[in-house]
């Protein structure tokens, strides 16, 4: 009994043989739908804020710094590749490409920083509020936002008309500290 | 077999006005707002009626009218029905009886609402602290609403623990806090006399994320389940689809049957690798490495399917409420069932190979025993409690998902120790290929994703559980304002088993112990630090790492 189950491991072992793979030595492709690290194409954004606020890592941010200047921050270093963000996006802005060697001691090496040129519009200002017929992926903050870059802080608060107070107010934002 | 009916029946009679009030809004879930005095009596009354205990919720209602809620719930596996006794006390005064005399597994979870709400619970047999820091400043209740999310108190030194007394004649070994191979930093205090294990103290919670707290103030419906998903590293789907059937249910949506079926090979694929890793896991605990390497192996094939249909090997981000995120297409499903060919012979190998070796079985037959009347007093779930002689299983007993048109065996065991776990562990993996096999035949047509049309009613209660691979998972929600959970308690199924891991531990001996507290599958390792205390005099030196280098090679010197 004893002998035969040693010989039977004996075989399972020497059957698959070598099943290491060569990696990082040899390249490892992956899979076609994989979700890696996501990329920005800035020519489709239109700036509605959407990924920020289904990113359940809250790692996009939204600074409005004037009436017509938007810049979103992406950034990685705590992102976890749920790929929310690209299946939210209206206009396909985002993919998920291939890409995970992300590995950094610098997170500027993976932060996507985009300046957005936005248009006023005549009722609101900022009225985006992604066409969704999901009533639990409504938008929780429209209108203006004023994230604070230097922290990488989400600002829970949005205003219909710009608001340069807040604007400031967030610049003094300071992580709770013990 | 008892109705809906028949419970509030026998309820109504025996307590008459002390019942408040009985909703049934989903059918097979019963809420019942009781007084608070009666609450130990109707407990044990339900426990009687064959009702299985499951987890208690605490939450704040302070807002609305000054009062701290509580929720004890309860299975009755037999006729597919939850039950939840509600009740609520005033805040000034927030006592309530508690029934962790007649129901030990409630222990914990009253002691969790000492801390993070404020609670007192009368008769309480061990009201120490159990989740928050020991430096956490005493009458701070974080789960209450006038805390904020992100508080940070500042930390203070000189606060410690207090561990249990050993019991006469004991050496206290402390386990942990951490080492390296480790999945999750707690720390065991076992009592041994010699190489006998006559007791242990628990101290855990080292990670405790405040992730209910977090998704109640912070998050939306649809960002839970990925936060849910990350609750576990192993089983993450699990928490996924067991939040999102209670939001669902809460909302009163259906969702299309081609996501349920997709949810439940989602779950299986999950159980597949799960269970792999644990036979690896295993055998790597009790020195067994073919075996770890081997299951290992076969796993791999499982967690590429994976990476192929999801985007990623491990916390997949299927599944968010109203249905799944990427469909199964027809080559995809064939690939998944080559892939189950390859795993069920590789795995008919494996366990061939390993079912007649001696060594495995001298490790684990005979070690970690509880009878079958203690497994149920300790509420325990899921391939401890099935190797246990109990026939549980939440697939076949609330059926969810696509489980109500698989066909499947629940395998039991009545060897009543760590052989028996991994004897249902290799035969549920069997039974997992049997039900993708059936899911991918049977699958339906039709959409993966169900909208929510209307807004979800706030203060609505529900209760949903799933079976994960390591046992029963359950989650209940209160639907809030804002579009986010107002209460979301998780029960994940380690929850449970880790407060019977001390009764397994008695009277085995102390090389068995990272196999024992490894069969519940958190997976310990060994010893790390060692601390000798003299009992009798309560001294304790602490041996450092030269020191013990010291010892050892004197010891491997002294025979020459």
């Amino acid at each position: 009994m004893w002998l035969t189950s040693k010989l039977k491991q004996v075989l399972m072992v020497i059957k698959p043989g070598v099943v290491t793979l060569k990696y990082p030595f040899e390249p490892r492709p992956v899979p076609k739908d994989f979700r890696g690290q996501p990329s920005w194409d800035h020519h489709k954004c239109v700036g509605c804020g959407g990924c920020a606020a289904h990113c359940p890592a809250r790692t996009i941010l939204i600074r409005d710094v004037c009436q017509d200047l938007r810049i979103m921050l992406y950034d990685g270093s705590r992102c976890t590749y749920c790929g929310r963000c690209a299946d939210v996006c209206p206009e396909g802005a985002i993919t998920m490409t291939e890409q995970f060697e992300l590995a950094t001691n610098d997170r500027n090496d993976i932060t996507v920083n985009m300046e957005l040129f936005m248009l006023t519009c005549q009722r609101c200002g900022r009225c985006y509020n992604m066409e969704t017929t999901n009533m639990i992926d409504k938008m929780g903050l429209r209108g203006f936002r004023y994230d604070n870059l230097e922290v990488r802080a989400v600002i829970q608060k949005a205003t219909e008309h710009f608001d340069e107070k807040l604007l400031e107010e967030s610049d003094r934002y300071k992580r709770p500290q013990k | 077999m008892l109705t809906i009916e028949d419970v509030k029946k026998q309820l109504k009679d025996k307590y008459q006005s002390d019942i408040r009030n009985f909703e049934h809004p989903y059918g097979t879930r019963l809420f019942v707002d009781v007084d608070r005095s009666r609450i130990r009596d109707i407990s044990n009354d339900i426990i009687r009626m064959g009702g299985r205990y499951l987890v208690s919720v605490g939450y704040d209602n302070i807002a609305r009218d000054k009062t701290l809620g509580l929720v004890h719930t309860f299975s009755l596996d037999a006729e597919d029905m939850f039950i939840c006794l509600r009740t609520s006390a005033p805040v000034d005064n927030p006592e309530f009886d508690s029934i962790t005399p007649d129901i030990p597994n409630a222990g914990w979870s009253e002691r969790e609402y000492i801390d993070l709400l404020g609670m007192k619970f009368t008769g309480h047999p061990k009201p120490k602290r159990l989740i928050l820091a020991d430096d956490w400043p005493e009458g701070l209740y974080p789960l209450r609403k006038e805390v904020p999310w992100n508080m940070m108190p500042p930390a203070a030194e000189n606060v410690a623990y207090q561990l249990d007394d050993a019991p006469e004649g004991c050496t206290t070994i402390p386990i942990g806090p951490f080492h390296p191979t480790l999945h999750e930093p707690e720390h065991f205090a076992v009592y041994v006399d010699g190489e006998t294990i006559k007791g242990c103290d628990y101290r855990g919670f080292m990670v405790h994320r405040g992730l209910e707290k977090l998704c109640q103030t912070q998050l939306t419906y649809n960002e839970v389940p990925f936060i849910a998903e990350r609750i576990c590293g192993i089983c993450g789907s699990v928490h996924a689809t067991s939040y999102s059937q209670a939001l669902e249910l809460a909302a009163g949506i259906t969702i299309s049957r081609r996501a349920e079926y997709i949810r439940t090979i989602m779950l299986e694929i999950e159980r597949i690798h799960s269970h792999l890793l644990w036979l690896g896991v295993a055998g790597h605990l009790i020195g067994f490495d073919t075996v770890f390497m081997q299951a290992w192996r076969v796993r791999e094939r499982i967690m590429w399917f994976g990476e192929k249909l999801t985007g990623n090997r491990k916390t997949y981000g299927m599944i968010v409420a109203g249905g799944v995120r990427r469909d199964i297409s027809p080559e995809l499903a064939d690939e998944l069932l080559a892939v189950l060919k390859t795993i069920e012979k590789e795995l008919v190998t494996i366990h061939k190979a390993i079912a007649g070796d001696g060594s495995i079985h001298r490790r684990t037959k005979g070690v970690g025993c509880i009878t079958t009347e203690e497994t149920k007093l300790w509420s325990l779930v899921g391939p401890v409690a099935r190797a246990r002689g109990v026939d549980i299983d939440t697939r076949r007993d609330h059926p969810y998902a696509a489980y109500d048109d698989m066909t499947f065996d629940v395998p039991v065991v009545d060897s009543c120790d760590v052989w028996g776990t991994v004897v249902v562990r290799i035969l549920e993996t069997f039974e997992a290929i049997k039900i993708i096999r059936q899911a991918v035949e049977k699958m339906p047509a039709g959409p993966i994703m169900t909208e929510f049309s209307e807004e979800i009613e706030p203060l609505r209660h529900s209760i949903s559980a799933v079976e994960a691979p390591r046992g029963e998972v359950v989650h209940y929600l209160i639907t809030g304002e804002e579009n986010r959970p107002e209460r979301w308690r998780v029960r994940a199924p380690t929850y449970p088993n880790l407060q019977g891991v001390p009764a397994m531990l008695l009277n085995n001996q102390f090389a068995d112990f990272p196999i024992i507290v490894g069969s519940i599958d958190p997976c310990f390792s060994c010893t790390d630090r060692v601390m000798k205390v003299d009992v009798r005099s309560g001294t304790a030196v602490r041996v450092s790492g030269s020191d013990l280098e010291k010892i050892s090679r004197a010891k491997k010197f002294a025979g020459r």
